[in-house]
């Protein structure tokens, strides 16, 4: 039986438990330094490291475990599963690892909600910088928010031998010689349908599009976030035009509007089904279209710097990088970790210039062009000369960082790209729709 | 005379009870008949303790998570614009000025549409097949739980092999059979095919768990009525419609409402199939970016609280016009 005293209890319990619902919702979400439960100890303590990839050989990690007393726990998430956990996390202002992934795209997100801790106060920057041409994309208002482990940026790739049988020996270097190329290609009967580009709505459409336009000369967004691509004489609406136009006249496979980057990348030109992608992962020859397992194009696909308007242009750098969360439980181990992890040594043992051992599967090319340059040398990276050049010349999509709406941003950029791809509204549509949305959140930025 | 399934009846006796009193009565029982004694209720506290974990459960990751949501649906949560604030319904009403939220909402309702009914009715059918034993039923049963037990997103990615539009079974198989070239595009093109696929998808996973869900009725209905019906002159048909669906209901109705919760939340298929175009996202999918790429929690909190409400009204709905207790 509920009595009138216990009645009363349980209705001041309910009126306490939604009054702490209401404050908890009224409570401010923003915060500023490292947590204050960090401890600085940097040694005997275990972290936590969480990315979008395996981990090094055991070894390896055992080795820093010895040198420094910090064990390693890694964890593999994929990319998109991993960023949702860091925005839960951080919103939440709760511990999740003690290094995790920043990706170029959001720098500026997680630079202005000052979820990562400054890595110049843990780290030397400066000589950093001057070995990794990509530190600048996670550097924001003076402050480096993550460091590259992995230097991805686009490039041109072809089939050599699909040129050839078109007979073209001379690869282009403007983007008119690389449609009319195309185009012989297909006229040919070489392939059916000569260029890849992944139209599917998702990340690496944008990606694509970004790479196209600085092909055609031009940028995305001013310094300011405002849209430089909704005149129609403007790069950035060249290169829609010139995708969506490579759809409709038979140069892109018309199923192509449901593939995304990594399906191109093995279906099409892994195959030889494809001649070339503009807009390709540096890499790609090392880890997938030499590997005869999964390519029957070994020894054919090479890297070409991607076509410009009067000739080569820079260009898109793509990194991927790691920085120590705000609630990290071990901000100065992991930072000794990340010092580690993305030091010369390390890098070349990663790479393999050391051994068939010590190679980490995820490490597509080093970040420190100092390593990339010996791997060139030594002859163990595929087409490495022509990788070295390209990543001094790399190019962020922002320099001035990216905007905190990127994600929003690129969803209308690959939404409506795609939405062009398939007749379902024109070009000059999309490309207003995705000015709209730049133009929008820049005033409300 | 074939019994049509009540709505409700009266408390029954219990039978042991009533045997022991006409025995009394009789005679044939020495035992004292029973008598009525106060009601002395002692406080038994182990029901509660069994109950409490799943109690705290239920309180701490769905009561408390529920209340949270509503509260803050109505607040400005937005970690690029604090500081928290209220701000009435203007989360809900920029979701209606939304476009992509209205069309992800439009495509979830074909998603309920084409999943509840496709599901329902194979559910059905297999359960029926099911009904009567035969030899390697078990097996049967264990095989058609497969799909329900693999996971949305890896289910995604095996019929991305055969949607692919370059190099997937269906157009390697039209291209092998001559029927086309093989590069006809299956999902992306035309929103009411999309959704229709990746919806066949989704029935591909849902219904074995209402095949069970039926089945488990039809085990109960009793085979007498079967025989009393054919004595009657009923055809397959008539006892199809009279007896089996009739009697199914409890099951096909608790079917309907798992499968409307897994439409009216898909993500994972359309997502995997069909990226983020507008041809398939769902409301579920633009909670995900409303919240977690564009970091705009209360608008997230809102939507979440909609679909929620829409999730409860249909189930009361279907519960309403398709559940019916049934007693035998």
């Amino acid at each position: 039986m509920i009595t009138r005293r216990s009645r009363a209890t349980w209705q001041g319990a309910v009126g306490l438990a939604a009054v702490a619902l209401l404050v908890t919702a009224c409570s401010n979400g923003s915060g500023g330094t490292a947590a204050t439960g960090a401890s600085a100890a940097t040694s005997g303590v275990t972290i936590n490291v969480a990315l979008p990839a395996d981990p090094p050989p055991q070894a390896a990690l055992d080795q820093f475990t010895k040198d420094t007393g910090i064990k390693v726990t890694w964890s593999n998430s994929d990319w998109d599963s991993l960023q949702t956990k860091i925005s839960a996390a951080a919103t939440a202002k709760t511990y999740f690892a003690d290094v995790t992934n920043v990706d170029w795209s959001r720098a500026g997100q997680l630079g202005k909600l000052g979820w990562f801790l400054p890595l110049e106060t843990y780290l030397d920057a400066n000589a950093l910088k001057s070995d990794m041409p990509q530190l600048g994309s996670f550097t924001l208002d003076g402050h480096v928010i993550g460091v590259p482990y992995d230097s991805s940026y686009m490039v041109t790739t072809v089939n050599t031998d699909l040129f050839a049988k078109a007979g073209i020996t001379t690869m282009p270097t403007t983007m008119d010689d690389y449609t009319n190329d195309l185009k012989q290609i297909k006229d040919k009967g070489v392939v059916q349908y000569p260029l890849n580009i992944p139209f599917a709505a998702a990340e690496g459409l944008s990606t694509y599009w970004y790479e196209t336009t600085q092909a055609f000369g031009g940028t995305i967004l001013d310094a300011k976030g405002k849209p430089q691509f909704t005149d129609p004489g403007s790069a950035g609406y060249k290169a829609a035009q010139w995708m969506v136009d490579a759809v409709k006249n038979g140069l892109v496979p018309p199923g192509n509007i449901n593939v995304n980057d990594s399906q191109g990348e093995q279906t099409l030109m892994a195959q030889g089904q494809a001649a070339s992608t503009l807009s390709d992962y540096s890499g790609l020859i090392n880890s997938l279209y030499n590997v005869k397992d999964s390519s029957t194009v070994s020894g054919q696909i090479q890297y070409l710097p991607t076509p410009g308007v009067t000739g080569p242009a820079s260009n898109l750098s793509n990194p991927d990088g790691m920085g120590i969360p705000k609630q990290a439980k071990y901000p100065q181990a992991a930072a000794k970790f990340i010092d580690w992890f993305n030091s010369a040594a390390t890098q070349e043992d990663f790479a393999g210039l050391n051994g068939p051992d010590k190679i980490w599967g995820s490490s597509f090319i080093p970040s420190r062009l100092s390593v990339v340059e010996k791997l060139a040398q030594a002859g163990s990276l595929a087409d490495g000369a022509h990788l070295a050049a390209m990543l001094k010349t790399a190019k962020p999509v922002f320099p001035e960082g990216a905007p905190t709406w990127y994600p929003t941003f690129s969803n209308a950029v690959y939404t409506n790209l795609h939405a062009a791809a398939t007749g379902s509204m024109s070009v000059a549509d999309a490309i207003k729709a995705i000015g709209d949305v730049a133009t929008q959140q820049a005033g409300n930025s | 005379m074939i019994p049509a399934p009540r709505r409700s009846a009266p408390p029954t006796p219990r039978a042991d009870d009533t045997v022991r009193d006409e025995e009394v009565r009789a005679g044939r029982d020495d035992r004292p008949a029973r008598t009525t004694r106060p009601l002395v209720r002692r406080f038994d506290a182990l029901p509660y303790v069994l109950v409490a974990p799943v109690t705290l459960f239920i309180v701490g990751l769905a009561i408390v998570p529920a209340l949270f949501t509503i509260v803050e649906s109505f607040f400005t949560v937005n970690e690029l614009d604090p500081p928290t604030r209220f701000s009435g319904v203007s989360n809900f009403v920029e979701l209606f000025r939304n476009h992509a939220v209205t069309n992800s909402a439009a495509n979830t309702v074909l998603y309920v549409v084409v999943g509840v009914t496709l599901s329902t009715v194979l559910g059905i059918a297999m359960a029926v097949l099911l009904q009567h034993p035969f030899r390697g039923r078990g097996v049967v049963i264990a095989i058609l739980i497969l799909p329900w037990a693999l996971p949305g997103v890896v289910e995604g990615i095996l019929w991305s092999g055969i949607f692919d539009p370059n190099a997937g079974l269906i157009n390697s198989l039209i291209a092998t059979l001559h029927l086309g070239a093989g590069d006809g595009v299956l999902l992306g093109h035309n929103r009411l095919l999309t959704v229709g696929l990746i919806g066949v998808v989704q029935v591909w996973q849902m219904t074995p768990l209402s095949t069970l869900l039926i089945f488990a009725a039809l085990q109960l209905i009793p085979g007498e009525l079967y025989e009393a019906a054919v004595v009657d002159g009923a055809n397959q048909w008539r006892r199809f419609t009279s007896i089996t669906l009739p009697l199914a209901r409890p099951g096909i109705a608790v079917a309907m409402v798992q499968a409307l919760i897994a439409t009216l939340n898909v993500f994972d298929q359309p997502y995997v199939l069909n990226g983020a175009a507008s041809t398939g996202s769902s409301v579920t999918m633009e909670t995900y970016f409303v919240s977690f790429q564009n970091l705009n929690f209360g608008q997230g909190y809102a939507l979440s609280l909609l679909v929620a409400l829409v999730t409860v009204a249909l189930s009361l709905l279907v519960v309403r016009f398709v559940y019916r207790k049934v007693e035998l």
